[in-house]
């Protein structure tokens, strides 16, 4: 692949949907849409380039383009510091709030292959303070083939590895030879959907959230996308509700839109109030 | 709990921030006492603010002067922030502020400097290392490691001599960020001193030397364990910018030093778990320096950074077929990444034995994964991968992959590709099958194909189409004139092309109706066959389509006339003029063998996009006269793109010479 030809890429998929892919990171790109050639047919990257542009198939093919260059790496109570703190301190603030409607939605943006949105259900299971609750976890993400294994919700042992063995036993079914389904109580909170975070007018869909779940998604976006994901964020989130972000990420140098809440356990972000009442 | 919510006069000062009038009289004031706010919402929303008033002259200076303002240190910050985001307008007050007398202000004016990144900066900053006051040195050194080119880089490595080893340690690590190590000799002694150690280890690595290799290979030997870490974290950098005949010496001297290391898988394996990415990178060579295939698992995870990807299907590849074993076996508990670079390096390694685990993985695996176990098990030689691949002749998303497996195969194991795919086009023939089928059985296959070129389902029929084609052009021709006239859009776009790879001018009349045909896909396919069988009497057609909306069907015709050798000024100019870039490049592209070709060229020096003009300057390189040289030169002294900037100094050196 040619500089140019790496460019020529990288703008075309960064205008579709805000993944930004480093100079440094040409060669990442090269080995991952290689296969998308061959599956093609086609000799070169430039012809690749003007397939996405202009082939009659070229929405299809970006949508495998995103896919293969995005990670869709995940796994089942993945960064347990920051789920420990959403369980003992978020959860029942979230309780007391919304004692009066019993009704809790939370969004897992960028969910992959599922398994941060099944934590969550797992979780609220776990605290028994939403029995009786309607609960709704929605999982979005660009690409639809995790989504189908989202739904499909069976998974091995690369999703377990850090799964507490109680957990394993209370909400998974085993299917025998490593392959586990999650049980069909956690599953009837969970729905999932396409949905590409750039594209405001897909995110009209979304209703509104108590907390939403982002985590390593915005690794692959710089400040202007991040902004505009923020933007969608803001507008999904009640007053007064969270963003969970991953470990590694922070919104710095990214405005006001939102303010830094000191847990116990962890730092974690949240849509202002309208106005202000003063905790204990 | 110890939440810090705002309080309700926050929220009223922080929404008044917000709800300022840019344009309003008294705005920059009110912001510069928002920057003064206990509050870093408030602070952070005024900083923000400041960049969207007018005058930005204005509020620059006026931003500079809150930096001044002692033990006001929230306040300073945010101006800091502030002035970084006002960007070039505050380039000329901060350069003044590096001369102030207050050593304070000066370190902060270089702090920002090279917070901004401009090369603008880069003299005044250069000044500044000079300066009396060591923070404001360090400060400055750091600058230039952000925005310097090689005369700052130049100007840094004077400053090894100084006798502060802090600020040898910042150039140090200036250096770095600027990829320019000193010279060796230079570096030789700051190996030895212990705060300097690793920053030196790692401009070491930055030299692509055998010298340097060796120093590194002794300290890999050290008995420190810090030493020896900074090494490897060399080793990861010099291994990154090494060419081939080095890294085959980096690996070799690596392997030497390691041997003699008692513990070294220990450190290895332990390496694999450092913060430092270099030391990962460097971890991953010594593995492969080691050949050790028990390190195959942590090798392959060290692919979730995805910068160490090469390196990671670089070492798997060098630790035998022992490795790709136990990587495959334990692929489903591996993480994605690992999961993925193991499965490239796994092509490597491949033999018969590998079979039934490939199959297994084709049962479970995502479908990147699947393909490369598609590739892999064409790599077998083996007939027992014959039935798997076959297998997914009808998955779209593999089928492509598994015919060229199968041709693969059909290397080795002819007979027994042939036999499964017959029995396939007896039973439930599918397009990849045709396509492997023909692959496979040559001029055999015929019959079927001629059979099924008349079938009920126009994927077939085409398929059957292009099948033949590859297996005897007169036989694709022949059924490519019936296809130009079937129902079925699919059917007569592979006529199209068919008749691209393998009819000659005279076939032009063939594609006409193909021309204007109601589908798009059917007319792309035709005018591209125009341009490979090169029928100039269909030139006017192919000069109505340049000015088509669709950037597909204009780029492909200005291509086709370009392959013909008949453009004419006219077109050219009106294809320069269309919306889509790539239908501009094509006209540079074409244009380039005439003298209109040239003068759009310079045109198209001012257009928005950065690949058109790297395009311009490339045709004004290969086909310009000297008489381009000035408005090319005008070009690059303006160019932002990096790209095109290359483009654009190639050219300005070609067209010198003429
Ligand atoms: C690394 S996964 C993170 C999964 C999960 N949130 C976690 O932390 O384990 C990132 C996911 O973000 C998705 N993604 C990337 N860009 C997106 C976009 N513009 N809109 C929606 N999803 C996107 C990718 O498809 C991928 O599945």
């Amino acid at each position: 692949m040619s500089a140019e030809e790496f460019r020529l890429l990288r703008d075309h998929v960064y205008a579709h949907c805000g993944i930004l892919i480093r100079e440094d990171m040409k060669f990442v790109m090269e080995r991952r849409l290689w296969p998308r050639l061959e599956a093609l047919g086609l000799p070169n990257f430039a012809a690749y380039h003007r397939f996405l542009r202009y082939d009659t198939r070229r929405n299809a093919e970006l949508d495998s383009a995103v896919e293969a260059l995005t990670t869709h790496e995940t796994y089942f109570f993945r960064e347990p510091v920051q789920l420990k703190a959403f369980t003992e301190e978020v959860l029942p603030l979230l309780q007391q709030r919304n004692a009066g409607t019993r009704r809790l939605r939370i969004w897992s943006a960028g969910c992959s292959t599922g398994e941060e949105a099944y934590t969550i259900a797992m979780l609220l299971k776990e605290s028994r303070l939403f029995e009786g609750w309607e609960v709704e976890i929605y999982g979005t993400d660009i690409s639809r083939r995790v989504l189908t294994t989202a739904r499909k919700a069976e998974y091995g042992p690369s999703s377990l590895r850090a799964t507490p063995p109680e957990m394993l036993s209370r909400y998974f079914i085993s299917l025998g030879a490593s392959k586990v389904r999650v049980r069909d109580d956690i599953r009837a909170w969970v729905s999932f959907g396409h949905l590409n975070l750039l594209d405001a007018e897909s995110c009209l869909l979304v209703p509104r959230a108590d907390v939403v779940f982002c985590r390593n998604v915005m690794i692959y976006f710089d400040v202007p996308a991040r902004q505009r994901v923020l933007q969608v964020f803001s507008d999904k989130l009640v007053p007064g509700g969270y963003l969970m972000l991953g470990h590694s990420e922070n919104l710095l140098n990214l405005g006001a839109a939102f303010e830094l809440v000191h847990l116990r356990g962890d730092l974690v972000y949240r849509k202002p109030e309208l106005s202000w009442k003063v905790e204990r | 709990m110890t939440t810090d919510v705002p309080t309700l006069q926050e929220e009223e000062r922080y929404r008044a921030v917000l709800g300022l009038d840019p344009a309003g009289a008294g705005t920059l004031e009110s912001l510069i006492s928002a920057l003064h706010d206990e509050s870093w919402r408030v602070r952070r929303a005024a900083a923000e603010a400041a960049r969207r008033l007018p005058a930005p002259g204005e509020v620059a200076l006026r931003l500079v002067s809150v930096l001044g303002e002692r033990g006001e240190t929230g306040a300073r910050n945010a101006a800091a922030e502030a002035l970084v985001g006002l960007g070039d307008v505050a380039l000329g007050p901060l350069i003044r502020l590096l001369g102030h007398s207050d050593p304070d202000q000066r370190k902060f004016a270089a702090d920002i400097l090279g917070q901004l990144g401009r090369r603008g900066a880069e003299n005044a900053l250069i000044q500044a290392l000079a300066d009396p006051d060591l923070n404001v040195r360090v400060s400055a050194v750091e600058a230039v490691g952000r925005v310097g080119s090689e005369v700052g880089a130049r100007a840094l490595e004077r400053l090894l001599k100084e006798e502060e080893p802090l600020l040898r340690l910042a150039v140090l690590e200036a250096l770095t960020q600027l990829q320019w190590p000193p010279p060796l000799p230079v570096v030789v002694p700051l190996l030895a001193e212990g705060r300097l150690r690793r920053s030196a280890y790692r401009v070491l690595g930055l030299i692509p030397q055998v010298a340097a290799t060796e120093l590194i290979s002794r300290g890999l030997g050290s008995e420190l364990r810090s030493v020896r870490e900074a090494a490897l974290g060399a080793l990861g950098t010099q291994a990154s910018v090494a060419d081939t005949p080095l890294r085959a010496e980096i690996d070799a001297q690596a392997r030497t030093s390691l041997k003699r290391l008692p513990n070294a898988m220990e450190f290895v394996s332990q390496a694999f778990e450092a913060e430092d990415y270099y030391v990962r990178a460097g971890a991953l060579v010594a593995a492969g320096a080691l050949r050790e295939p028990t390190l195959a698992v942590l090798v392959a995870e060290a692919a979730r950074e995805d910068r160490l990807l090469r390196e990671v299907i670089r070492t798997l590849s060098r630790l035998g077929a022992e490795a790709g074993r136990e990587l495959l076996g334990r692929m489903a508990e591996l993480s994605l990444p690992a999961r993925a670079a193991a499965a490239q390096a796994l092509l490597e390694m491949v033999d018969p034995s590998y079979v039934p685990a490939l199959s297994a993985l084709l049962e479970w695996a995502e479908d990147d994964l699947r393909a490369v176990a598609v590739k892999a098990l064409g790599r077998t030689q083996s007939p027992d991968a014959v039935a798997p691949l076959v297998a997914l002749l009808d998955e779209p998303a593999l089928a492509g992959a598994a015919v060229r497996a199968l041709g693969v195969l059909s290397g080795g194991c002819r007979e027994a590709v042939i036999k499964a795919l017959e029995a396939v086009m007896e039973q439930r023939p599918v397009p990849a099958a045709v396509a492997a089928y023909a692959h496979a059985g040559g001029t055999a296959a015929l019959p079927t194909l001629r059979r099924l070129a008349r079938d009920a389902d126009p994927l077939l029929r085409a398929a059957a189409l292009d099948a033949a084609v590859d297996v005897d052009p007169a036989v694709g021709l022949e059924l490519a004139r019936g296809a130009l006239v079937d129902e079925a859009a699919p059917v007569r776009a592979s006529g199209a092309r068919v008749v691209g790879r393998v009819g000659d001018a005279s076939a032009g009349s063939l594609l006409r109706r193909a021309l204007q045909d109601e589908d798009i896909a059917v007319r792309l396919a035709a005018v591209e066959a125009l341009g490979e069988i090169g029928a100039a009497e269909r030139a006017t057609d192919l000069e109505a389509m340049v000015r088509h909306p669709d950037g597909a069907l204009a780029g492909r015709a200005v291509r086709a006339l370009a392959r013909m050798g008949t453009i004419r000024p006219e077109v050219l100019r009106q294809a320069a003029r269309h919306s889509d870039a790539e239908v501009v490049k094509a006209a540079l592209q074409a244009g380039a063998v005439s003298a209109e070709g040239v003068a759009l060229a310079v045109e198209m020096l001012g257009h928005p996009g950065w690949d058109v003009r790297a395009t311009a300057a490339r045709v004004l390189g290969d086909a310009g006269g000297r008489e381009s040289l000035e408005a090319v030169q005008a070009a690059l002294a303006s160019e932002q793109d990096a790209l095109a900037r290359r483009a654009l100094s190639d050219a300005v050196e070609r067209l010198s010479r003429r």
